[in-house]
This record gives C-alpha cells, structure tokens and sequence, in this order.
C-alpha cells in the first residue's frame, strides 16, 4: 500500500502509519491484546517448546507429588552483631549521587538489609529537584549485572593486542607491575570529564607526581559547546541554562529534553514554565529528527542537520541586518560574519522572521539552544558561537544563561587535553603508558581517527572498567571498578552544588576504586601530596579534601564532623564559589564561518536514546526493553526515514538498509518516522556494544561505527550517506501497536487561548447514570491525577515502576508477541499531516475503576475491590484465565507467560522484598504502590498520627522529573490531588464507559493559534462510536 | 510423535502419584498447615526458662515486633548481652560465643513460615494491643517452641472479622 496516501475518514489521533491508513490487518491486530498462542510459532524449530513443554511437564510432576510439603525447611541466620540502626523490614535511605554522562543526580538509595534495592532521586538537589531519569533508576542493575568482572583482569596481548587469553590478577600483582611501568614515564591518563572535584584534585596530584598528561573524552561528547565557550567568552566550560526563566525557548537540532548534556533538569526547569497561564512559556523546535523535545513542540519545523548553522545565522542576519535590533547591528564584524547568510532565510523551509520577531519581543525572556550529537557536524562550533551570538544579541547572556557556575567544570580540569592531542602524542610516541578510566573510546570513537592504530605504539593499557568491553579487551589491565553503589565520591553537578557519593554496599566483587589505585601506585613511587601520604584509603583522601576546600568557606558555625554527617544526611550542599561574574562576548570568534548546509541526497544524523544514552548500560534489560519516547520500539536501533524518502526507496518498515559513510558501513533495519525531515537518517548510538554482556550481546549496531574524524573533530551529524535497500527484514519489538484506542477521546489538547477562556472546554462530558449502588468509600479513597501539559513522555516512571514492583523484562521475542510487563506505559498518539505531526504522550497505569470492569468478569475473585478505592489482584487466588485483561477497556493489565522469578545471582538481589514476585500463569498490574500505602498507613497508626496529603508517593509519582503526576486521598478534600479532580481542565478517560476510574487527566495545553490535529472534540465520531461500547 | 509423549505422560504421572501415594502413606508429607511443627533447634534455647522462668519481656529479644513488619529473631550481641557473664561453661553457649567472636551465626531452623505472597505486620498487630500468645500460644511454657496456630488465612480473617478488632478485610490488607 502506497505510504502517504491515504484513505479517509483518518482518526484524528493514530499511533501508527498502519492505522493512520486505516490498514485493515492493522485493524484485526488492534482488536486482539495477544495475538498469539503462548506456544511461539517456530518454537519448536529452536527447540524451545519442547524444552519448555519438559519444564513445565517436570513442574506439575513436582507439583503433585510435594505439592503438600508445606515447609521448605528455612532457616533464620541472625546478625552475628546487628548494626545498631538497623531494624529487619524496615528499609533505609542513604543520600549518595549519580553522574550519568554530564548529568550529576543526587540520590536517595533505598536498601533493605543492607543491599540497595532502589534509586530515588533528592529532592533536595537544586537541578533535578528529584526527578529521576530511566537511566539513573536502571544503573542499579549494573551493581547487580552477573556479566561485570569479579576481580582484576590481566589480558595478556599479542604485538597487535587481538590474541588474547584473559587472566585474574591479584591486586598486590597488579600494583607491582603498574608501579614497575609508571617508573619508565611517559605515562598518560583518559577519563571522562570527571564531575567529581576530589577525584579531579587526584587525578591532577598524579599526573604532576608523574609527569603525565590528563586527557578528557566523553563517550558522547560537548567538545563543541567548551570551544564554543572557550572562544567565545574565554572560558572553556559549559554554561548553566535557566530554561525555567524563559518565556520563548527555540531549539534549534538540539534534544535538550531528552539527551542533551542535563535533560531531566532542563525537563524540572521546562515544566516550571508550563503552567497553563498567560505566562506559560512556548516551545519551538528546528530538527531534523522527531526527538522527544520536538514532540513536545508548540510550533516544529523540519531542517538538515547540516542546516543548523545556517538557521541560528538567518535569525541573526533578520535581527541585525534586516531589523538592525541591538548593538550588535553596528559591529561590522558581526556583519561581516553574517553576511554570507543573506540567502539563508530562503533557503529554509521555516518562518525565519516570526521566529525572530518573537525572539525579540521575548528578549531576555527567552532562550536559544543548539547541539548535540545530531548537531555535531562540520561547523559544530561555529553552530555554539552563532548560538553565543544569538543569545548575547537577544540579552539572555546573565538571565536565562549564566556563567559563573559551569566554569569550575572547566577551570579544574585546566591543563587537560582533548582527545585529538591524544591521538597525536599516540602517533609520536610520547605516551607509553596509559590509563583509561569512565569511558570507553575503542566503542565511540571513530574508527578514522585510527585509535586502536595509534594504541599499538604503547606498552601498557590500564583500564578501569568492569568488565571486559570493547576498551577492556585492548588493555593489558583491567582494574576493575567499583560500581559508584560500591564507592565513595564526590559530584558538583552545576558551579557550587556539591552532592556527596556514599556507599551503600560492601562491594560485591574483589573490585577497587580507581582512586584507590591512584593512591597506591602514588605511595608506590613516594610522590603526592602530603595528604596522599597520611590517606589509607580514597575515602581518607575525600574526607580530608572535603576539610580543607570545602569546610573552611561553608562551616556555619558547625564542627568538621557535624558538618561531613550533616553532608552525609542531606546529601546535597550549596557552597560559594567565584565566578558569575558577567562576560563579554568576543564576536571576533565568528568571522570566517561558512555554511555547509546540502540540499539533496542523503545525510546522516547520529542521535543517543532517552534508553540507552552513551551505552555505557546497554547490558541492563531494563532499558534494551525500554520503548523509545517516540518510536516505542526497543532491543534495537535502526535507521530513520522520512515517509517521503520511504516512498522513494519503497522501503518497507523494518527492511534492512545498507549505510556507507566514506569507507564505513553498516546493515541496519529501516524505520519510517513521521516527522523526520526528508534527506535525513537518523542512526541511535549506544546499540551494538561487543563485550558488555549477555544482554547486550548482538542488540543494534554501533553507529558509532559511521562517525568520522576531521581536522581533530568528531564528526556526528550531516554526513553524506549512500543507501543501499536490502532484500532482508527485520521484525521490530514494538509496543507502540499493542495498545490501540479506536480513535476515542483519549488526549485532550486545547490552545493556550481557549484553554484560558474556558479550561477544559474542549472535553467532551458524559452524564452517566447507573443502576447499582455505588462502592463507599468511608476511609481513604485513593486517586491520581496525571497532568498531560507538563508531561512530556520521557518514560522515566515506566523504570521507576519495573524497580519498584519487580517488574520482569521478557525480551525482544515476546515484546514482538505484546507481552512486556510495563505496569504503566506511555502512550504516543500523533496528530494531524504524517509528515510533521504533532504529538501527545499519554502515561497509563492502572485506572483502578469503582466500576471495574475487570473485577466482575474474574471467576475466582481474584481481582477484587477495595473500600480505599483500590483494584486489587490478588496473586495467589489468580488461576489466569485472562478474562480480566480482556475486558479491561485501558489494557493495563500483564499476564506472565511464564516463569519470571528466576534471576540469574545476583541480579535478584535488586527485587524489592515490598513486592511479591509474581509466578506463571498470574495476572498482574499496576498496584497504586499499594505496599507503599500500607508502609505509611501502619507508620502513622504507629506514631499516633494522621496520614497527611503527600506522605504516600507512588514511584512513577516520585520518580517524574516534571511532576506530572498526582497522588493521594481523594476523600481529604484538601489534599491535592481532590483539588486537581475538581478543576475543570480535568477530565475521565473513556468517561463513556462508566468505569469511573480513580485516574484522571488533565488536557494537554499548546501554546499556539491551532492544533495540529484540528479541534480533539470527539463528536463527530461519537456517533458511530457507540457500537464498540 | 504426540502419542509418545501423552504415553510419557501417563507414565510419568503414574509414578509420581505412587511416590505421592507412598509418602502419604508413609507420613513422609503431611497435609495441613503444619499447626504442632516443632523442629530441633541447633541451640537448645528455652522460651520456658527465659520469658516463663525469667520474666524477660518479648521486646527484650524480638527488638523489632513493635517497629516493623518482621518480630525478627535476635542477632547474637543481644543474646551475648547476658551470656558473656551467665552460664558460659555450657557447651551451647560457649558454642553461640563462638559464633558471635567469629561472625557465623547461627542457623535457626524457622518455626512460623507464611508464604512469599501474604504480608503480615508485627507492629500493627502489637499496636492493636494484640498479646503475642494470641498468635504464638503460651511461649512461656515452651522448652522448644512450636507452631501453636494453623496460621491459615481463615485463622487471621476469624480474627481480623471480629467487629472489636475493626480490622481491614480487604484482600490487599495482607497480599500485594
């Protein structure tokens, strides 16, 4: 069938290209939530149904002949000497932190006996304020992963370091021929840019005591935006952004809501200013890819990635040349530098000049992004002056951009080098010894900077990362790391906000902090500091940092060790620093900026995934089964194609495609996109990891692979690529077609205008009535409300959830055949022309129903209804007949197929002991986080008190960087979730049906003259509806 | 190739029910809800000696029945409160000393045992002003404790009915 016609009547909302064209197998599929028998077709060809038949055979024999034996004989083994706080049941919190890439979070980890079980974020961090991403909650499976190293590794290596067999090592071993090797010099140390200031400070007494030199590489890196800053204002740092202040945010092919440089801060900053109110800020986004900021755009146009420069330089043309707006009109050489661009506005197929117009109506007020990975390309940094430029001209520098803080980032890792003077020392031999710590350059590196050449001029490789990965195998060493669970540390997230990394855990494995090694090779050679001399330990060498930088300026009166234990409680101190003082902009930085925007064939834009990241936790299952914010699919990454390039080829979704970039190659299946610009693949990065382990293994391909390396420069995004359409197919684990609503009022989105005359105007209401007495609630009556204006669909309560409720993953297999178990998804629904949708997320947990149509059908009681309001499944009664998953009209309800609760050690040891695990057969869903009810309900009738409003947080709740989510009890009139009922821009899902459920949501807002999708008003289609209730 | 394996089946299911049928009959499972079960004890401890014959109080050793979830069975430093001075020529607490100096505790053979999926509340119940033999029976009595309850569920709903107790009866009160 022909991709872009289409055949009316069209759903206003679709969810895919298949229902958009109204495709009738797409139509059987939605009436069906599982498709298949649980016996997989071509089971038995693996075999695999034979084996499971004998498993569940050998099962039911079990069952029959001890099915009575009620007692496993367990034993008790008490604390030999019980730490003194510790109470059996009753879990404890520890304040720590998580640095994912650039992003620093301050946690809260929940343990139960002594082994973390959760991440949480602190709300008392100023950046995230608690918001948590999916990735900060997964990283505790790394702690757990079965495939990390158990010890140190020696691989010993053949002359071109490929022949290899890997053995342990013993620690005393190691740092005797370490020390041995760092005796001869020449030695170099590669870390991530490191975010810990005590480790920096380490790090620097190293390479002074050894002469050596620090060079910074970040898997995915912000090169550009330093350089830019560097040239710009002096200053090789990164500027702290205030997406909080600002009233018009244009972001220009950067995903700064969902991947770029701190995401879930900037998501805590964007939905501050996304109260539906006159001041409610607007969102315009300028990308190439449908990213998750460019769904959640008011206004979205389409550009080429190497189209970037060219659209930040025709704003700037339209705000000096042609409206002569600001100073900067009469710099001649800013006018110089910009002239080229005259042309640029009409070459794009975007509103320059309104956009400007708004720009400088909202000066000040707003602010101008632009980066990233899929910017990353020939003139990234003259993309990042421009933007410099733009922001100084719009006078944001000091309001929505400030200085001061990022800059200690930069200054403290002053005198490090890049990685191109790595490459270049490797070449001439300067460096014969190197150690690598927090990244991973075999895997992201290009492979035209001819790294693992240039490695072949060393002796010695020392690596710290924890297991045997693409950089692990080429080393000599590997000094296993502790997990950050495992560590002490140290983070300053933004310029003076420092949280502390305390561990929760003994470690796991015979591992040992870098910073342990640091010190030991240090002593070894009698070099450092004093205070490396009189520290046993990294924790000894922290402490001691902490008195002398930070404790002195920041005391309050209080004793060190009042102060490192108040430190240790909250997690989170904001200290003084210097700087913030105002900048001045050298415009000299951008004369001689040419455009290398292309008009035709194919380019290339690299991207990271809101899942995935950099891929440091590809082998975590969690996020491989994470669906993508916007194409919900998972355990894969695949070529992105507009529906326009998609005719042309006649590519079908799914078939593989070949990519050549230069001399590079890859075979990946394609995805057909709506909203991808035309001329543009986008290609995930983080896929395709070799050695990260059995997850990991064989998921996606390293697109990494198709980057190139020029003039010293990482080279991400506009590369010309040739495609070549392959006759194979790949199937797609995608969950996005699992959960159809037929075209029924499911989003509500109205137009800031009409939402301020009459909020909520666009629902339509139902009056229902009934025949039965309705349930009592004489207690608590629980109840949520999900606020689809400041959600933004990143899907980090879908983690949250699979953390708290000991949610399996099932695999790409059976994700194809709809069987994930996400308690609450998010659903995306766009609207209106496939080519440049708009798009709508939609979070579903449970709606727990006082009508529920679930419990009434259940034959054996198992699902049944609470006087708190609650839908409750009851595992135990639960003979999985499946009948309630059929007739829940939301599908939220899981089934397990089959036998979840076996995790490989010591991956069980992350369940919560809160939450039964459920086992084959039983149906399961969304719980309210009922055993979290229970927790604070027996607290308060401990202590004598009432329940107050807030005091239970359901774990999508808590975890939500936006805080979308409301929870609470619906009966305490003042609590706020009861408020949040009662205001009018609230409305019921499927309201039709009568099913009353506790959930509710409220519309979606744009700040723009018109919907995409036309006015969301189901009433036409009302009509016709009727026949499916 | 189906009949083989129904024949498998049959086979199988045959010996398994003579298996089942010949432990029966052998008292090798017992059906019920293990209500008298009193396994021996690596330690000898006796409830009669120490909360009949020495008054101590539950909470002095079960430290965690009014706070949490679990009564919890005591680490060995409570035990060694009094037994670093009291009756330390005994055999079974020079053996409990051992433990303790060399951290391998000791491994109880557990009495009371609900399964994974219910949810019982020690502190609630505690709070409720509920005697610990209301569950347990007279402890203080026992030499070797044993399961004084059927602890089935239409044991605790019984109780949890009662209008007295105003108790939750809600399935989730418990299984979640």
């Amino acid at each position: 069938m022909d991709i872009t016609e289409q055949t009316p009547p069209t759903p206003k909302y679709w969810m895919s290209l298949e229902q958009w064209r109204q495709d009738p197998d797409f139509k059987k599929f939605a009436e069906s939530e599982f498709r298949t028998s649980p016996m997989q077709e071509g089971d038995s060809e693996d075999g695999w149904a034979r084996r499971e038949f004998l498993k569940l055979m050998g099962a039911s024999l079990a069952l029959t002949s001890f099915g009575c034996v009620r007692r496993p004989a367990q034993k008790i083994i008490p604390y030999a000497k019980q730490p003194a706080h510790l109470v059996h049941g009753i879990a404890d919190h520890y304040a720590s932190s998580y640095v994912d890439g650039l992003e620093g979070f301050g946690v809260l980890i929940t343990t139960r006996d002594g082994r973390p079980i959760k991440v949480e974020g602190n709300p008392d961090h100023p950046g995230h304020e608690g918001g948590m991403s999916a990735r900060a909650h997964a990283h505790i499976l790394r702690l757990y992963d079965p495939d990390r190293n158990t010890s140190a590794k020696r691989n010993l290596q053949n002359d071109k370091r490929t022949n290899r067999e890997t053995i342990g090592i013993a620690w005393e071993k190691l740092d005797e021929e370490v020390s041995a090797q760092l005796k001869k010099g020449k030695v170099a140390v590669l870390t991530n840019t490191l975010m810990s200031p005590s480790t920096r400070k380490l790090v620097n007494e190293f390479t002074t005591g050894f002469s050596a030199k620090h060079y910074v590489y970040d898997d995915i890196g912000f090169e550009s935006i330093i350089e830019g800053q560097q040239r710009a204002y002096g200053q090789a740092s990164l500027p702290r952004l205030r997406v909080d202040r600002a009233r018009y945010i244009l972001s220009v092919n950067c995903d700064f809501l969902g991947t770029w440089l701190t995401p879930t801060t900037f998501q805590r900053q964007f939905a501050k200013g996304r109260k539906a109110s006159a001041e409610m800020n607007k969102l315009v986004v300028v990308e190439p890819l449908m990213t998750l900021t460019g769904s959640n755009a008011d206004e979205r146009h389409r550009i080429r990635p190497s189209q970037t420069l060219d659209v930040l330089m025709a704003l700037l043309h339209e705000l000096l040349v042609v409206k002569k707006h600001s100073s900067y009109a009469s710099n001649s050489g800013v006018l110089q530098a910009i002239a080229p661009f005259s042309k640029s506005k009409t070459d794009l197929a975007i509103p320059v000049a309104e956009i400007a117009q708004s720009l400088w109506n909202n000066r000040g007020q707003s602010l101008v992004l632009a980066g990233g990975l899929s910017a990353g390309t020939e003139n990234s940094a003259a993309i990042q002056m421009a933007l410099n430029l733009l922001n100084s001209v719009l006078e944001n520098e000091g309001k929505t951009i400030e200085a001061g803080g990022a800059a200690v980032l930069g200054s403290a890792q002053a005198g490090a080098a890049g990685f191109n003077e790595l490459l270049n020392a490797l070449n001439k031999k300067e460096v014969t010894t190197l150690i690598i710590h927090g990244c991973n350059p075999m895997y992201s590196a290009p492979r035209t900077a001819k790294f693992v050449e240039a490695l072949g001029n060393l002796e010695v490789i020392i690596y710290t990362g924890d297991r045997n990965d693409e950089t692990g195998r080429l080393a000599d060493y590997v000094a296993t790391d502790h997990h950050s669970m495992e560590n002490w540390g140290d983070l300053e997230a933004f310029g003076g906000v420092l949280s502390i990394q305390q561990p929760t855990i003994r470690p796991l494995h015979d591992t040992r902090a870098f910073q342990d090694g640091l010190l030991n090779w240090l002593r070894a050679a009698e070099k450092g500091s004093a205070r490396v001399k009189n520290s046993a330990t990294w924790y000894d060498y922290l402490r001691s940092n902490w008195q002398e930088e930070f404790y002195p300026a920041n005391r309050g009166g209080k004793s060190f060790e009042e102060f490192w234990t108040d430190l240790l409680q909250k997690g989170v101190v904001q200290v003084s620093r210097s700087g913030g003082a105002s900048r001045s902009l050298a415009t000299a930085s951008l004369s001689g900026v040419k455009s290398s925007a292309r008009n035709s064939g194919f380019e290339l834009a690299l991207y990271s995934t809101v899942g995935l990241g950099d891929g440091q936790l590809a082998n975590v299952s969690w996020l491989q089964e994470f669906p993508d914010p916007v194409s919900k699919i998972c355990w894969d990454n695949y070529a992105s194609f507009s529906l326009k390039d998609a005719k042309q080829l006649n590519l079908k979704e799914g078939q593989f495609v070949k990519l050549m970039v230069g001399e590079s190659s890859l075979e990946v299946p394609a995805h057909i996109q709506p909203g991808q610009a035309d001329g543009v693949i986008g290609l995930a990065v983080g896929y395709g990891r070799e050695g990260a382990g059995e997850i990991a293994k064989g998921v996606g391909v390293n697109a990494f692979a198709l980057s190139q390396w020029k003039g010293g420069e990482r080279i991400t995004a506009g590369l010309e690529t040739k495609v070549t359409v392959l006759a194979r197919n790949n199937t797609f684990a995608c969950t996005q077609d699992h959960h159809s609503m037929e075209g029924r009022q499911i989003v509500v989105e109205e137009t800031l205008k009409d939402h301020l005359k009459n909020p909520g105007g666009q629902v339509h209401r139902h009056k229902m009535t009934t025949m039965w007495a309705e349930h009592k609630y004489t207690g608590n009556k629980w109840g949520m409300v999900i606020d689809l204006n400041t959600c933004n669909g990143c899907g980090a309560c879908v983690i949250a959830c699979q953390s708290e409720n000991n949610i399996p993953a099932v695999g790409k297999k059976y994700v194809i055949s709809g069987r994930e178990m996400h308690w609450i998804r998010v659903d995306r629904y766009y609207t209106g022309d496939p080519e440049n949708p708009g798009v709508v997320n939609q979070p579903l947990p449970c709606m727990h129903c006082d009508n529920a149509p679930c419990e009434t059908v259940c034959p054996v009681a198992a699902t049944v209804h609470s006087d708190e309001g609650t839908n409750d499944m009851i595992y135990n009664r639960c003979v999985g007949t499946r009948y309630c998953a059929n007739n829940c009209p939301y599908k939220v309800r899981r089934f397990n197929w089959f036998n979840y609760t076996q995790l490989k050690a010591p991956l069980n040891l992350a369940l919560n002991p809160e939450v039964t695990q459920r086992f084959r057969g039983v149906m399961e869903k969304c719980t309210f986080c009922i055993h979290r009810i229970r927790d604070k309900k027996s607290n308060a009738k401990l202590l004598d008190q009432a329940l107050k409003d807030g005091d239970v947080k359901t774990a999508c709740q808590q975890s939500c960087p936006t805080q979308a989510i409301t929870f609470g009890d619906v009966n305490n009139a003042n609590s706020a979730v009861a408020k949040a009922y009662q205001q009018p821009q609230s409305y019921i899902l499927l309201e039709e049906l009568n099913t009353k459920p506790a959930v509710r949501y409220q519309v979606k807002v744009r700040n723009t003259a018109e919907l995409k999708g036309g006015s969301p008003h189901h009433g036409d289609s009302h009509q016709k509806e009727g026949q499916h209730v | 190739m189906g009949k083989k394996i129904f024949g498998a089946v049959v086979l199988l299911g045959l010996l398994g029910l003579s298996v089942f049928v010949w432990a029966l009959v052998n008292n090798k499972v017992v059906i019920g809800y293990n209500k008298g079960y009193m396994p021996d004890q690596p330690i000898p401890f006796s409830h009669e000696q120490h909360a009949g014959q020495y008054q101590m109080d539950c909470r002095y050793c079960h430290t965690g029945v009014d706070k949490s979830r679990h009564a919890s069975v005591p680490s060995l430093n409570i035990c060694m409160n009094c037994h670093i001075v009291v009756k330390t020529d005994s055999p079974y607490i020079q053996k409990l000393a051992e433990a303790y100096n060399t951290g391998k505790s000791v491994a109880w053979e557990k009495v009371h045992l609900l399964p994974d999926h219910v949810k019982f509340n020690h502190a609630a119940h505690v709070k409720a002003g509920k005697e610990c033999t209301t569950c347990h029976g007279p402890v203080q009595e026992m030499p070797k404790v044993l399961q004084h309850s059927s602890m089935s569920m239409g044991w605790c709903v019984n109780c949890h009915r009662l209008p007295e107790n105003n108790a939750p009866i809600n399935c989730s009160t418990c299984h979640y």
